[in-house]
């Protein structure tokens, strides 16, 4: 008890001076808000906002969801070409990738790769690939080869090689690889050692991110539609058209369903992959 | 000890029958024959196939082999414009995302809270932020406030979900601390929760932005501006020789993004550990 | 031995490869990167079937020897010699060769636990396999023979369709000693084998290398830390000390005087396996 009162009355010099975070902090905040104002100032090139649209204009967006929460279910006799479509590009979008991604993962690892300047070669250009959005290059795609589904199925087969390829070097280079050195000392080449010993230790991890590529193009293939790649986004792009925002919600309940379906099949899946 | 036997001398060794393991087989059989049948059902126009390499060559030369790059400082403002709609999205979406996220949590909020909230995040992350971006442009037009707004609301489906997950995989210690001094649930949240984890928060919240990168360039293909909206005029009109500038002024710009974002994130992380707070092991 | 340099075809009922080979090492010096020297000018010469171990405590640089044998590190300074390859000398495919003719066994195993026994055991004919049958994941009559004789050899054929990771550590060892078998070598090398295995595995995995050497002719070079299974199952010990051998002669009767000079300090408990 009386340290305590003794503590109390110690001069104050005995505490240690706080340390002086304060201008880090205080850049750091200053940083954000500058970058905040400049991307919201329009005489920059930034966003105009404008909350007074909103103040005038709400009940619009409100009627359109409201419309939304009634769906009209009469619309799905006609979704179920352009949703089997979708799900057809989805299936061979991710076969495609699966098999592209196999030596591209190989390639990009260390372990698998020891070859400094290809493996960083091999890195940038899927590194570009990532950087283009799906849609973009569904865009482009299209302008190329005309409307249909091949511009779709391409763009997920890029889209998907991106982050598999991505994911699936990032587990073989966290993963334990000294059975690489038995087989250099066997006298085996790079190539002998990764196809024997190197894939099946990496196919859980390749499988799994197939199926993670799955669930996205399901999700991704019902927008290509909206620039004339192919599937449902085709359907959500007419009714949009016609204003028919209860039909609209029913296309989404509808891939919400599937996405959440494939998502349970391959949550299965994957627990007997390991 | 075995004998070890000197081969050459010993007869054949009996080989036990390899197994087959059905289940595996009839797996592979079936995905085999989904893939079959959806290469077969899917109208892929072969003879378009066939011209592939050749058109991508014949259309590759036309973009990058004389870009116009008189058309470049006009791309650096609409890339400027794509990117402010995925800054100020970023910085709505996770606003809204930690407001409503950490209340979803289990062990912050009740449960008769948590559970409408998490519905309402998987509802929207359900929706397309393109279709999300098509509602809202009835209220606020054709302009990028549209993309931001759409973005932030689009974002609060993922990103929601990874707040309450990160405020969950927390450890409990700190929180338990605070309320056994007798904190109330919000200083419970503001001492012993929110040092922990907001390292990691900001650490997502850069990466929402990495995402709205991309995200704001396909938005722009419904008109609301920015670099996307640019680029789908330039394909519509077939000038090859911009839209070769413009994909590689997506490319460079997203680059640079995701390398200067990634930078700043392992810098945060690092300094989570150093003060330690780490949770990664 | 008439002519070591010319061996015959590795064929279904050719014995082990070529006969012994001997090793020898001329001023071999190995400094890293990080600027460890871990070998200082090692001269020693190991006859055809002669079973050595290496005896040092963890960083006296025994590991780094019998990788530099094989090429797995190559010499700074020096020349490593084993039977007929200048290893030291040898770069890319005439280097992969020479080591399809030296066995090898790990401490930690270095199996692919995901695969098959069999798999992993067909890692050991590589160099006589070429890629593109590799590649195809078909092996030739003759290599799947060799793997399944070697794995019959080493007791552990009837686990040959199971998956390395679902074994023991005594039977991983095994299959590895079969995955070296299968190269039918001329030498065989043994990075602390045991060093991961409980006391009576451990002592089955020596006498098993005790066996290979007594049975095949194959001259054995094992590292240990141990030193009763040192002069239980070798015939010669090699100290290395900081880089430098420091003892050179008879396993059996090296004294407790002589491995204190070894490890630079007084024996310990830890020092023996025991039964």
């Amino acid at each position: 008890m009386t340290t305590v009162a003794e503590a109390a009355e110690r001069p104050a010099q005995a505490i240690p001076p706080r340390p002086r975070t304060w201008p880090r902090t205080a850049r750091i905040v200053a940083v954000l808000a500058v970058l905040t104002a400049a991307t919201a100032t329009p005489a920059l090139g930034g966003v105009e906002i404008d909350l007074g649209a909103i103040a005038d204009n709400w009940t619009n967006g409100a009627d359109r969801i409201g419309q939304m929460l009634v769906p009209d279910l009469s619309v799905l006799p006609r979704t179920w070409q352009p949703l089997l479509e979708t799900l057809q590009m989805a299936v061979v979008g991710a076969a495609i990738s699966a098999v592209l991604a196999v030596p591209l993962s190989l390639w990009a690892a260390r372990p698998t790769n020891p070859n400094a300047p290809v493996r960083a070669a091999v890195r940038f250009v899927l590194n570009v690939i990532r950087a283009v959005p799906d849609l973009v290059y569904a865009t482009v795609l299209v302008a190329m080869v005309g409307v249909g589904t091949l511009p779709g199925v391409i763009t997920l087969v890029l889209f998907d090689i991106g982050i598999v390829v991505k994911l699936v070097s990032e587990a073989i280079d966290s993963a334990d690889s000294s059975y690489m050195e038995a087989g250099r000392a066997a006298g085996g080449t790079q190539t002998q050692i990764n196809r024997l010993t190197a894939l099946p230790q990496t196919w859980p991890a390749l499988a799994s991110q197939v199926l993670y590529s799955l669930e996205l193009n399901v999700r991704i293939s019902a927008i290509l539609g909206l620039v004339g790649a192919g599937g449902i986004g085709r359907l959500i792009d007419e009714m949009r058209g016609f204003y028919r925002y209860d039909a609209l919600s029913t296309i989404i309940l509808e891939i919400l369903i599937v996405v959440i379906l494939i998502e349970l099949a391959s949550n299965v899946l994957r627990k007997r992959l390991r | 000890m075995t004998a070890l036997a000197v081969p050459g001398v010993a007869t054949a060794p009996i080989v036990p029958p390899r197994p087959r393991r059905r289940a595996v087989r009839v797996a592979s059989w079936a995905v085999a024959a989904v893939v079959l049948v959806a290469f077969w059902g899917l109208d892929l126009e072969w003879d378009k196939l066939v011209d592939l390499p050749s058109d991508l060559v014949h259309y590759g030369t036309l973009m990058f082999s004389d870009p116009d790059w008189s058309m470049l400082p006009e791309a650096l403002l609409q890339t400027w414009r794509s990117v402010s709609m995925a800054w100020l999205g970023a910085l709505l979406g996770v606003v809204l995302s930690t407001l409503l996220g950490i209340p979803a949590a289990e062990g912050v909020g009740p449960l008769w809270l948590r559970l409408p909230l998490r519905w309402v995040f998987a509802v929207i992350r359900a929706v397309p932020e393109v279709v999300i971006a098509i509602i809202i442009l009835t209220v606020t037009g054709l302009t990028p406030f549209t993309g931001a707004l759409a973005l932030a609301i689009g974002g609060i489906g993922t990103h929601a979900k990874w707040t309450y997950e990160t405020v969950e995989a927390a450890p409990t210690g700190a929180g338990e601390a605070v309320r056994a001094s007798g904190g109330s649930l919000l200083e419970t949240v503001r001492w012993g929760l929110w040092p922990v984890v907001s390292p990691e928060l900001a650490s997502l919240a850069l990466y929402r932005f990495e995402i709205n990168v991309r995200t704001s360039a396909i938005l722009g293909l419904i008109g609301v501006g920015g670099i996307g909206d640019m680029l789908t005029s330039y394909t519509q009109y077939r000038e090859w020789a911009t839209v070769g500038v413009l994909i590689i002024v997506v490319i460079v710009v997203t680059m640079t993004i995701d390398a200067v974002s990634g930078a700043v994130r392992r810098r945060i992380m690092e300094g989570a550990k150093v003060r330690g707070v780490d949770r990664s092991t | 031995m008439s002519d070591l340099s010319t061996r015959p075809e590795a064929g279904g009922t050719t014995p082990s490869a070529s006969g012994p080979w001997p090793i020898e090492l001329d001023e071999v010096t190995v400094r890293y990167p990080n600027g460890v020297t871990a070998l200082k000018g090692v001269s020693l010469r190991i006859e055809a079937g002669e079973m050595v171990a290496i005896v040092g405590l963890s960083g006296s640089g025994k590991s780094t020897m019998i990788r530099t044998i094989n090429g797995l590190v190559p010499p700074t300074s020096g020349r490593v010699a084993v039977g007929p390859h200048a290893v030291s000398e040898l770069r890319g495919r005439a280097l992969r060769e020479a080591r399809g003719d030296i066995g090898m066994i790990f401490q930690g195993f270095n199996l692919a636990d995901r695969a098959s026994v069999f798999h992993n055991a067909l890692v050991g004919r590589f160099s006589h396999m070429p890629t593109w049958r590799t590649m195809l994941g078909l092996a030739s009559d003759v290599d799947r023979d060799m793997v399944m004789r070697s794995l019959d050899s080493v007791g552990m054929l009837e686990k040959v369709w199971h998956r390395a990771g679902a074994l023991s550590g005594g039977q991983k060892q095994r299959v590895a000693i079969a995955r070296a078998l299968s190269q039918e070598p001329a030498v065989m090398l043994a990075d602390e084998p045991v060093a991961s295995l409980d006391p009576p595995t451990a002592h089955s995995v020596m006498a098993d290398l005790a066996s290979i050497n007594a049975s095949r002719g194959l001259t054995v070079l094992v590292n240990l830390h141990l030193m009763d299974l040192a002069r239980q199952y070798t015939t010669r010990m090699i100290g290395l000390r900081a880089g430098e051998v420091v003892y050179d002669g008879p396993a059996a009767s090296a004294t407790d005087a002589d491995f204190e000079a070894i490890y630079g300090r007084p024996v310990q408990s830890r020092d023996r396996l025991g039964e």
